[in-house]
């Protein structure tokens, strides 16, 4: 069982140590039932932080922002930044770690445990709690969830309302953390890609239509790239066009300043868009479902990064997130890598 | 004019409207979105809100503005491409949505009238919903000078009184479409004018959320251009510019020429939504860039709702539908960036 | 008159030092083979992004072929490894999101193979013709 006193005591002592600039965690929203991000400078406001099923966020992406912060700054304070972790996120650590993008001294990780269970699918809590008013989520005893409404308290099984990448989550504990909040606990994982069999048993012009469907609606608001801790580029590839050119600007760094696709939020543009963002993540998403969660018009993104992360592991053996010291999944490669499907 | 509705007439008066495309709110798995209406019984107005306002109707994402190419003699040919909307009917237009329509008609019918905007508004009729019971938990109108049965912007206005409509007509336009179904409609009664206005009056108290001091945040704002404020409230932004394309009233485009054959050159100019929360939005040609961090972008859009709008065009540039509330993946809530911003020039 | 047949137009990327080379054996011995290709030369099959295969669908191409280097023997001792990874990525996931199987294709072509070349471009236009224009990822003006 977590005790939330030991995350706000832990948290407390390192700000009053000095020992960390700031710690990245969750507090209650003042409006609203999902909890929102927090960053806390002062040991009193430690008391604000919070952890339960609803704690959806990834905070990792606030590393991102961190960095840039840095280096605005003339004088930067180099002390290293608190985040509180679930298992998916530390995973989302370790990518960063991996990749040279912060360095380990940087962070000061604080892994939660997610109790054998996860978080909650505010669609399938709606739907499970249809009449009532939620006030308040805590994790249970025996894989439930103790939901509090306006009509009492109820006890809910956790697989009817946990968000589907948590029925195939293969770290329901932070793998990398300088201090660990709750138990050690493993969730029997009987098929981590699941959640694709519906999709891979669709005929091709089955697959393409709901494709073709999904990516029509989509806006290209980009909160699916904005949300992910990995998509961390200061130029994006398909905004390239839109960055300055100016009489330094070589003609090498012009050439590579190509507009792959047009702003127009048409069909053809979006699925480069969505195709280059899910290639530029293969062996380095880890699920954590934001993309998903941040689409306001719900298209299903999760399964194209699934897709690749079930090809990584199915042809190369490779898991996201487990190895800091790991080569990234396409810059190494093995001599018996599959090419069955060269001519 | 004033006329009731029986519920069970309202897909007979859609089918009268033949001359018309006909949009309304339509369910798209979990989330309602305007849809053109095909078959009229598939209408229903018994919905919340939608997701994107009629804002892409009125004002589309994507707009061609002119096609170009090089002759065979190498001579430039430029083709305006005026949009053509065919007479159009948007159904179940929350109040709040139909205001920011009739301010986007002050953006771009003040001292430049856009031709594409107006050849596509002069041809659309708003039919509006009085909001019963507030759609959203995270709306305020009323904060904004707006109201869950408005007027503003609307050719009709449409009250829900259980088994039938209260209808009320605006604008010439409104008294066509009340033409057009005549025999459908009948007159109310003292006792129908009487449930309108208790329904009315009712809908207002229903709204739970307000910003406090609203009249007093421009001028606040004023003072607050180099707040550390800012950094504080834009700590969690994800600078994904959900905000800013989901608001009915953010209109800020981006104009690309898309070339789609290079020699000979043929190709189009297009202009479509931008936001000032991307980083990129206020970068300059030598590579500078003012807002170059989430706090001046936070800012500027606080700025541009609160004060700079105001300032000009005497309405609040927010409408308080709350989307960006509801949809922001951080929870970043406007109504407490401003109720901040009370309590810091307190 | 008869109907014009359906003529498909591939885009192969090939590595300068093997297949681009292949291909060139194949002109000057004059070995015939379908004209329905546009060779891009690139350095090494390793370079290919896949940007490149996604524009050249976004543009129009019916098929796009990339060809490179047998493994071990790349100019640049290790980029046809590389690609041989990425470009099963890419593969898996254009199938999974629904495009024919039979457009994208990878090949390894050394700078003898010319017949061999031929015979891959022959193969892949006779099965692309059934296939009819590449609609689905092509960008409408």
């Amino acid at each position: 069982m977590v005790n939330i006193e030991d995350l706000r005591n832990n948290a407390k002592k390192l700000l009053e140590d000095g020992k960390v600039k700031y710690i990245i965690g969750f507090k209650k929203a003042a409006n609203g039932l999902r909890p929102v991000p927090v960053f806390i400078d002062k040991p009193e406001d430690a008391a604000k932080l919070i952890w339960d099923p609803l704690c959806i966020h990834n905070l990792t992406r606030f590393l991102v922002d961190e960095k840039r912060r840095k280096a605005r700054q003339k004088e930067p304070d180099l002390r290293p930044v608190g985040l509180v972790v679930k298992g998916c996120d530390s995973r989302a650590v370790n990518v960063l770690l991996q990749e040279k993008f912060i360095d380990r001294a940087d962070i000061h990780i604080i892994g939660v445990s997610c109790e054998n269970t996860g978080v909650v699918d505010e669609k399938k809590l709606a739907e499970k709690l249809k009449e009532k008013t939620v006030e308040k989520i805590e994790f249970g005893d025996n894989d439930e969830f103790v939901v509090t409404t306006d009509k009492g308290k109820i006890k809910v099984a956790s697989s009817e309302i946990l968000a589907d990448r948590c029925l195939e989550c293969p770290a329901h504990v932070a793998v990398v953390y300088d201090v660990l909040i709750g138990d050690h606990t493993k969730r029997k994982l009987d098929d981590s890609y699941k959640s694709l069999d519906k999709m891979e048993s669709l005929t091709r012009e089955e697959r393409w239509a709901f494709w073709k469907e999904q990516l029509e609606k989509c806006i290209r608001c980009y909160a699916c790239r904005s949300a992910c801790p990995m998509c961390y580029c200061d130029e994006c590839v398909v905004d390239t066009i839109t960055f300055a050119v100016t009489a330094d600007t070589t003609a090498e760094e012009k050439a590579q300043k190509i507009k792959w696709i047009e702003k127009s939020p048409v069909l053809s543009e979006n699925f480069i868009y969505h195709f280059i963002r899910a290639i530029h993540l293969a062996g380095r998403c880890i699920d954590c479902g934001e993309c998903e969660r941040a689409c306001p018009l719900d298209i299903p993104l999760r399964f194209l990064n699934k897709k690749l992360e079930k090809e990584a592991k199915k042809l190369f053996g490779y898991d996201a997130g487990f190895d800091p010291e790991a080569p990234s999944l396409v810059s190494c490669f093995k001599e018996e890598d599959p090419e069955d499907f060269i001519r | 004019m004033e006329k009731i509705l029986n519920k069970k007439n309202l897909p007979r008066w859609i089918k009268g409207l033949k001359a018309f495309q006909v949009y309304a709110p339509s369910r798209d798995g979990d989330i309602w979105n305007y849809a053109l209406i095909e078959n009229p019984e598939d209408i229903t107005l018994d919905y919340t809100s939608t997701v994107l306002s009629p804002k892409t109707i009125v004002f589309p994402q994507r707009e061609i503005l002119l096609k170009f190419g090089t002759s065979n003699d190498g001579e430039l040919e430029i083709t305006e491409t005026l949009p053509q909307q065919d007479p159009s009917v948007i159904f179940g237009v929350r109040p709040c949505d139909a205001k920011a329509v009739f301010l986007m008609d002050k953006v771009f019918g003040g001292d430049f009238v856009d031709p594409y905007y107006w050849n596509r508004r002069d041809q659309i009729i708003l039919v509006g919903l009085t909001c019963n019971t507030p759609p959203s938990p995270n709306c305020f109108c009323l904060s904004v000078d707006g109201s869950p049965h408005s007027k503003d912007g609307l050719d009709i206005l449409m009250t829900d009184l259980g088994d039938r409509y209260f209808m009320e007509s605006l604008t010439e336009k409104g008294d066509e479409l009340f033409n057009l179904g005549k025999k459908l409609f009948e007159k109310p009664t003292a006792k129908d004018i009487k449930e309108l206005a208790k329904i009315q009056a009712d809908s207002e108290k229903n709204l739970k959320r307000q910003i406090k001091n609203i009249k007093k945040i421009p001028s606040l704002l004023k003072d607050m251009f180099e707040s550390s404020y800012w950094d504080e409230a834009s700590m969690s932004c994800l600078r994904c510019g959900i905000c800013t394309y989901l608001c009915p009233t953010c209109h800020c485009f981006d104009m690309n020429d898309e070339v789609a054959v290079t020699s000979p050159i043929k190709g189009q100019r297009v202009r479509t939504w931008d936001t000032c929360q991307f980083p990129d939005f206020t970068m300059h040609s030598s590579g500078h860039n003012p807002r170059p961090d989430k706090a001046s972008r936070l800012r500027q859009r606080v700025f541009h709702k609160f004060y700079y709008f105001p300032e000009r065009y005497k309405n609040f540039q927010c409408i308080g539908c709350g989307r960006c509330i509801s949809k922001c993946p951080v929870g970043i809530d406007i109504i407490q960036v401003l109720d901040g911003v009370s309590d810091h020039g307190a | 008159m008869m109907a014009e047949e359906f003529e498909p137009k591939i885009v192969a990327f090939l590595c300068k030092w093997c297949s681009s080379a292949g291909s060139d054996l194949a002109g000057v011995s004059r070995m015939e083979y379908p004209p329905n290709v546009v060779p891009i030369t690139v350095m090494c099959s390793g370079s290919v992004s896949p940007l490149y295969i996604l524009s050249a669908f976004n543009k129009g191409a019916d098929g796009v072929l990339v060809s490179g280097c047998h493994p071990g023997d790349c100019h640049y001792i290790k980029g046809n490894y590389y690609a041989r990874r990425r470009i099963a990525l890419v593969k898996e996931l254009l199938e999974f999101i629904g495009l024919e199987p039979e457009r994208f294709q990878m090949s390894w072509v050394s700078a003898a193979e010319g017949l061999k070349y031929t015979q891959i471009i022959k193969n892949f236009v006779q099965s692309l013709k059934p296939l009819g224009p590449q609609t689905k990822l092509r960008r409408n003006p």
